[in-house]
């Protein structure tokens, strides 16, 4: 019997990621008439934060990347600096951002409080999409090797 | 679990940096030292970095108790325990499986699920029974208030992600697909019951407000992480675009041709081998 196959999208493969969110928002809504619980100036300070914090540490990151890459090409200091001006941009706009008042400083009292506060709420939401990448692998990886043994050849008789 | 915190008598910055933050940037460079290297005498060393300062990092609420960033500290030892039964209960069912090299044992299985719902039966009753990570009586830990939504969420999408994916490029993989989305349904349960059943120390209210902050968060990253990708690939796109043409060479003289065309008769044929 030939199986109906869903075809590949991005659209559906986006669709699908979003989806458990959607169906929160959606019972949501219909059950309380609206967002509960959701403060959108605090969002918008926590999304802020994440953005620069994510942009300044994973700018880090591929500079350090960066490094490697020029071994292969007598290392050139052109990308290696432009790179490291992205950094401090990034560094420096968290700074002045922070620095402008209560828009994106949380619960703490200074600058270098609320910087350090947003590194380790990184750190943290980072371990967190790790292991759930780990779980969610583990457990697509167990599926596949759970079922029997199949061949993917058909031999024919000659 | 009560802290009573050292006194080594340091200035709190100082002492926040070398055993917290010292110990943190630790971690990353053994696992780079331990998956760069090939000699077993440098992994060996990455090894032992990752390893001390990942205990560094866990003991840093007794040695920095006066640094808040420690509760992250104290999240880390929480929750190992939980994430590692679960890692490795799923790499015991994975591999006593149908995998062509490595196979485990078929009991390797049973040991595998028991492990995992070990684990997860301690997650979940630090949500809703006594387990919950607290810095001291009543305090709940204010970093598990980010880990356990982002967690939950991020399983849910992840785990219905790789479930069509499954569905969309595998060949008859729909028995795989529905475990796939039992993870998925079973995370968005967690999530349905936290944003309705109070905890002892955790109320619906608490979680909901978090899960939306937690959703900033992630978006928040996502933004951020692509942003500083779109900056690496303009840099390295005009630093290629300003580097000079290569050198282009002359063509062949009449000799290489003619000493080209020899070695290449020399090699056609190959019925004399």
């Amino acid at each position: 019997m030939i199986e109906k196959k869903l075809v590949f999208t991005w659209r559906l493969m986006i669709l699908a990621f979003i989806l458990p969110l959607l169906l929160i928002l959606a019972i949501d809504i219909s059950i309380s008439s609206g967002i509960q619980g959701f403060d959108s100036e605090m969002a918008f300070t926590r999304f802020a934060n994440a953005t620069l914090t994510a942009y300044t540490l994973c700018s880090l990151v591929l500079l350090g990347n960066l490094f490697f890459y020029g071994e292969s090409r007598n290392r050139p200091l052109a990308p290696l600096v432009g790179m490291f001006c992205a950094t401090i941009l990034g560094i420096l706009a968290t700074i002045f951002f922070i620095d402008q008042g209560p828009m994106l400083l949380e619960d703490n009292g200074s600058v270098r409080a609320q910087a350090i506060y947003n590194i380790v709420h990184m750190l943290v939401s980072a371990g967190a999409v790790l292991v759930a990448l780990g779980v969610s692998l583990g457990v697509t990886f167990s599926a596949i090797t759970s079922q029997k043994q199949r061949s993917d050849f058909l031999f024919e008789e000659e | 679990m009560n802290i009573r915190p050292f006194d080594i008598g340091m200035d709190e910055m100082y002492q926040a940096l070398l055993l917290f933050w010292i110990p943190v940037a630790v971690v990353p460079l053994g696992i780079w030292v331990f998956l760069s290297f090939a000699n077993h005498k440098e992994k060996n060393i990455g090894k032992f970095l990752a390893f001390v300062g990942f205990t560094m990092v866990c003991l840093s609420p007794w040695t920095v108790p006066s640094s808040p960033s420690s509760a992250a500290g104290h999240l880390l030892g929480a929750i190992v325990g939980p994430i590692v039964l679960i890692l490795i209960g799923l790499y015991l069912i994975s591999f006593s499986g149908n995998v062509p090299v490595g196979r485990l044992p078929k009991s390797d299985r049973k040991l595998g699920v028991f492990m995992n719902l070990v684990g997860f039966i301690w997650l979940v009753g630090m949500h809703w029974w006594i387990l919950t990570p607290q810095l001291s009586k009543g305090d709940v830990n204010p970093y598990w208030y980010v880990f356990w939504p982002t967690l939950l969420l991020f399983i849910a999408s992840l785990s219905s992600f790789s479930a069509i994916a499954l569905l969309t490029i595998g060949v008859d993989r729909k028995k795989e697909a529905n475990s796939i989305f039992m993870l998925s349904g079973l995370s968005f349960l967690l999530l349905f019951l936290g944003l309705n059943v109070d905890g002892p120390l955790i109320t619906a209210e608490l979680f909901r407000e978090h899960l939306w902050l937690s959703v900033a968060d992630l978006a928040g990253l996502l933004v951020g992480s692509l942003l500083s990708i779109l900056v690496f690939a303009i840099v390295i796109f005009v630093y290629e675009r300003n580097l000079p043409p290569p050198q282009t060479i002359s063509p062949p003289t009449k000799d290489e041709l003619e000493k080209v065309a020899d070695i290449v008769s020399n090699h056609l044929g190959g019925e004399q081998e």
